[in-house]
C-alpha cells in the first residue's frame, strides 16, 4: 500500500484586484502518493501555479486569499498550521523550483552562500559541513568543478546551470515532495532534455514525489504518472498518463492535444484550433467555463457547471457530454 | 519588373560580427560572430523554417537579411537587387516589400497608439494613403487577420496576446509585402492560441502569395509550417533540407539531438525512446571552437573535427549537411 503524501481538498483561492475579485482556484482537489509524479497541465492563467503556491501558503496575501479548503501533508493541514510550522515544512519537506532561474536566484549572493543557507537553517549543519554538502549537491545535479564554482554569482552560470542550482537547492534537505513550476519553459529544447533526464534520474535515486506544473503536453507525457488538466481554476480532467493521451475525454483536453502539430505526420494539414479565449475569472461560473469554446456544448452546459466525476478506473472528467457518443452522460 | 523566376531571396556568404570594445577609445578586442558565413535561397511562395537554440544567430540572420543591421560582409539579393549595396533611400523603398512579425506581441506594439494608428503608420510613412483611404485599408486589413473592424479605435492593452499578434500581422501586411520574416511569432502564445495564429499565417500566404522566413525553436511547429528547414548552430547552417527529410532522415548529429529532445505528447513514445542528451551548453559565439563548431558537444566528434571547418555539402538532391563524419555518397535511410 502506498502512502498518501498530499491530499488537497476543495482548495479555493481568490485575488482582490481593482477590477474585482479574481477567482483563480475554484475548489481543486487532488492527491499525491509516495513516489508518484503528478503533472498539472494548463494554459497561462488557469490557476495551476496558484494551486501549488496556495498549498505552501506562498501566495502573496494580500491581494491573494485562500478562501476554503485543506492541504493535508501526511497528517497536518498546511493551511491550518502556524507560520512557524509551515516554514519548517517549506524547503525541508516540500521543495520547490520555479520557471525562471534568473529571477529566483539572488543576483548579489554567491551560489555557495545561497546553497548553504537552507542547510544551516533547516538541518543545523556547521558552515564547513554545509559547504561540503553543497559541493556534493552540485555534483549530483551535474555541475562540473563544483568546489570552484561555489564562489561564482548567478550571472556567471548559464540558464541550464542555474536551473540545476535551483534543483540542488530544492534537494538540499531531501524533501519528500518536489514541486516543479514550469522548470524548463525558459530553456532550449536540448537543455530542457538535460533537466528532464536529471529529474527522472534523481526521482529514481531519491524516491521523491513530484508535482510537475507545465503547459507543455509533451514534457508531461515523458515524466508524469498521472496528469490533471486545469481550465479556469478547475481541474477538468484527471487520469493516469497513458489513459489521458489515449482517450482524452474532456473537449478541452481533446482540443489541446489536437492543436499540437504531429511530428510524425508527413503531409501538411491544417491545425485544429480551439476558438476564442479562456474566460476572465471575475465571477463564479454557474455554467461550464469551457462552454463558449466547446464544439460539443449542450443545453445543460449553460445552466450547470459540471463537477469532476469518475468515468472509469481512476479516470475523472468534468463534462456533461460523453464525447464518444455526443450525448449527455 | 526585370525579375524572372529565380529565388526571391538569395543570401551569399552573409557575415554579421558585432564588435566587442574595451576602454575609453573603444578599442576593438574581439567580435561576437553572430552570423558567420550563411548562404541560402528562398523561393517565391515558399516557407523556409529556421531553427536553432537561443543565441545561435537565427534572429540576427533575419534582421541582417532585412538590413536592419549593416552586415560585416556578404550579399543579400532580393529579386536580383543587392540590398547590401543600396543607398538608404532606395533601400527604404525596397523595405516596403520586406516586412517582419516580431516575437513579443506585448513589446512590439506602441501602447500609446490605437490599432488604427499602428496599422496605418507604415502607409503614412511611405505616403501611400491618407485620411479616409487609410481608414478603409485598416478595416480591410483587420478583416484579413480576422479581427472585428470596430476594434480599430482601441489600444493594445485591451487585447489578448493572440489578438495582439494579429495586429502585428496586419501591420506587416499594410504595405503589400512579398516577403515576411516571422521571428518566433508564436513562442509567447498559449498552445490553443498558437494554432489559431499559425492557421492565419498559412491562409494569408495562400491568399496573398507571400514568402516566409519562419524563425522558431519549436521544431514540431516548424515542420508543420515550412517547405524546407534550415538548422543553425553558432552562426552557421549545419543542415538544410526538405521539411520531411530533416525530420525523417536527419544527418547532422546536432539535428539528430535536437529532434530527439522534442517533447512528444504521447507517453507510448517514451517507452523505448532513447533521448540523445547533449552535454553542456552552447559555446560563446565570441570564441567559437576551431574546426566544427559543434564538436565540443558532439557525440561522434573525433580529432579531425577540430582541424577542418566542415562545408555545407549536398548529400542527396536538396539535402545539405555540414559534417565531415557524414559519408559523401547516398546515405542509407535509418530509422530515427
Amino acid at each position: 500500500m502506498t502512502n498518501r503524501l498530499l491530499d488537497v481538498k476543495g482548495l479555493e483561492t481568490h485575488f482582490n484586484t481593482p477590477e474585482g475579485i479574481v477567482h483563480a482556484v475554484n475548489g481543486v482537489s487532488f492527491t499525491l502518493d509516495e513516489g508518484e509524479t503528478l503533472g498539472i497541465v494548463g494554459e497561462s492563467g488557469c490557476g495551476k501555479s496558484v494551486t501549488m503556491l496556495s498549498c505552501l501558503r506562498l501566495v502573496p496575501m494580500p491581494p491573494g486569499k485562500i478562501v476554503a479548503g485543506q492541504a493535508n501533508y501526511k497528517d497536518r493541514d498546511l493551511l491550518a498550521i502556524s507560520e512557524d510550522e509551515i516554514r519548517k515544512v517549506r524547503g525541508a519537506h516540500i521543495g520547490m523550483i520555479f520557471q525562471d532561474p534568473m529571477t529566483s536566484l539572488n543576483p548579489v549572493m554567491t551560489i555557495g552562500k545561497q546553497l548553504t543557507e537552507p542547510l544551516i537553517l533547516h538541518l543545523g549543519l556547521t558552515e564547513k559541513q554545509a559547504r561540503n554538502r553543497s559541493i556534493e549537491l552540485l555534483g549530483i545535479v551535474g555541475i562540473p568543478r563544483a568546489s570552484d564554482r561555489l564562489k561564482d554569482y548567478p550571472h556567471q552560470y548559464s540558464g541550464g546551470m542555474r536551473q540545476r542550482v535551483m534543483i540542488a537547492m530544492a534537494l538540499a534537505c531531501m524533501p519528500d515532495i518536489l514541486i516543479a513550476d514550469e522548470p524548463t519553459t525558459a530553456l532550449d529544447v536540448t537543455i530542457q532534455a538535460q533537466i528532464v533526464e536529471l529529474v527522472i534520474q534523481l526521482r529514481e535515486e531519491l524516491g521523491m514525489s513530484i508535482v510537475w506544473i507545465t503547459h507543455d503536453l509533451g514534457v508531461v507525457a515523458s515524466i508524469a504518472n498521472r496528469v490533471a488538466v486545469m481550465y479556469a481554476g478547475f481541474i477538468i480532467e484527471e487520469a493516469p498518463v497513458k489513459k489521458l493521451y489515449a482517450g482524452p475525454s474532456h473537449p478541452y483536453t481533446v482540443g489541446l492535444l489536437n492543436s499540437l502539430p504531429q511530428i510524425q505526420v508527413q503531409e501538411k494539414k491544417r491545425l485544429y484550433s480551439i476558438n476564442g479565449m479562456p474566460p476572465t475569472l471575475y465571477k463564479i461560473p454557474h455554467a461550464c467555463p469551457f462552454a463558449p469554446r466547446c464544439p460539443w456544448v449542450i443545453e445543460r452546459c449553460w445552466s450547470e457547471n459540471p463537477l469532476l466525476f469518475p468515468i472509469g478506473d481512476s479516470h475523472k472528467v468534468a463534462c456533461w457530454v460523453d464525447i464518444k457518443t455526443g450525448r449527455e452522460r | 519588373m526585370s525579375f524572372n523566376n529565380g529565388p526571391l531571396i538569395r543570401v551569399e556568404d552573409l557575415v554579421m560580427h558585432f564588435p566587442i570594445t574595451r576602454g575609453v577609445f573603444r578599442r576593438q578586442v574581439g567580435a561576437i560572430r553572430a552570423v558567420d558565413g550563411v548562404s541560402l535561397e528562398i523561393e517565391q511562395g515558399e516557407t523556409l523554417g529556421l531553427v536553432g537554440e537561443s543565441g545561435c544567430g537565427k534572429t540576427t540572420l533575419g534582421r541582417t537579411i532585412l538590413q536592419l543591421y549593416e552586415p560585416t560582409s556578404g550579399h543579400v539579393y532580393f529579386e536580383d537587387t543587392d540590398l547590401t549595396q543600396l543607398k538608404p533611400e532606395p533601400l527604404r523603398q525596397k523595405r516596403k516589400r520586406l516586412q517582419m512579425i516580431f516575437q513579443d506581441p506585448y513589446a512590439s506594439l506602441n501602447p500609446r497608439m490605437t490599432v488604427r494608428e499602428i496599422i496605418g503608420d507604415p502607409m503614412l510613412a511611405f505616403g501611400m494613403a491618407s485620411g479616409k483611404e487609410i481608414d478603409a485599408r485598416v478595416s480591410e486589413l483587420l478583416d484579413l487577420v480576422k479581427l472585428d473592424q470596430k476594434y480599430a479605435g482601441r489600444y493594445p492593452h485591451e487585447f489578448s496576446g493572440g489578438q495582439r499578434q494579429r495586429i502585428g500581422v496586419a501591420r506587416a501586411l499594410a504595405l503589400n509585402p512579398s516577403f515576411i520574416i516571422c521571428d518566433e511569432p508564436i513562442s509567447a502564445l498559449d498552445v490553443s492560441i498558437q494554432a489559431q495564429v499559425v492557421n492565419l499565417l498559412e491562409d494569408l500566404q495562400e491568399e496573398l502569395a507571400l514568402t516566409y522566413l519562419f524563425i522558431a525553436h519549436d521544431l514540431s511547429m516548424v515542420r508543420h509550417i515550412s517547405d524546407r528547414v534550415a538548422v543553425m548552430y553558432l552562426g552557421v547552417i549545419v543542415e538544410l533540407s526538405d521539411r520531411n527529410d530533416v525530420y525523417i532522415n536527419p544527418l547532422h548529429p546536432y539535428t539528430q539531438a535536437l529532434l530527439s529532445s522534442i517533447p512528444v505528447a504521447d507517453p507510448e513514445y517514451y517507452v523505448d525512446h532513447q533521448r540523445i542528451v547533449l552535454k553542456g551548453d552552447v559555446p560563446s559565439p565570441a570564441n567559437p571552437p576551431s574546426g566544427c563548431r559543434f564538436r565540443t558537444r558532439c557525440p561522434i566528434a573525433g580529432d579531425e573535427c577540430a582541424e577542418v571547418e566542415p562545408e555545407l555539402r549536398e548529400i542527396s538532391p536538396g539535402h545539405f549537411v555540414a559534417c565531415i563524419k557524414v559519408p559523401g555518397k547516398e546515405v542509407d535511410t535509418q530509422d530515427t
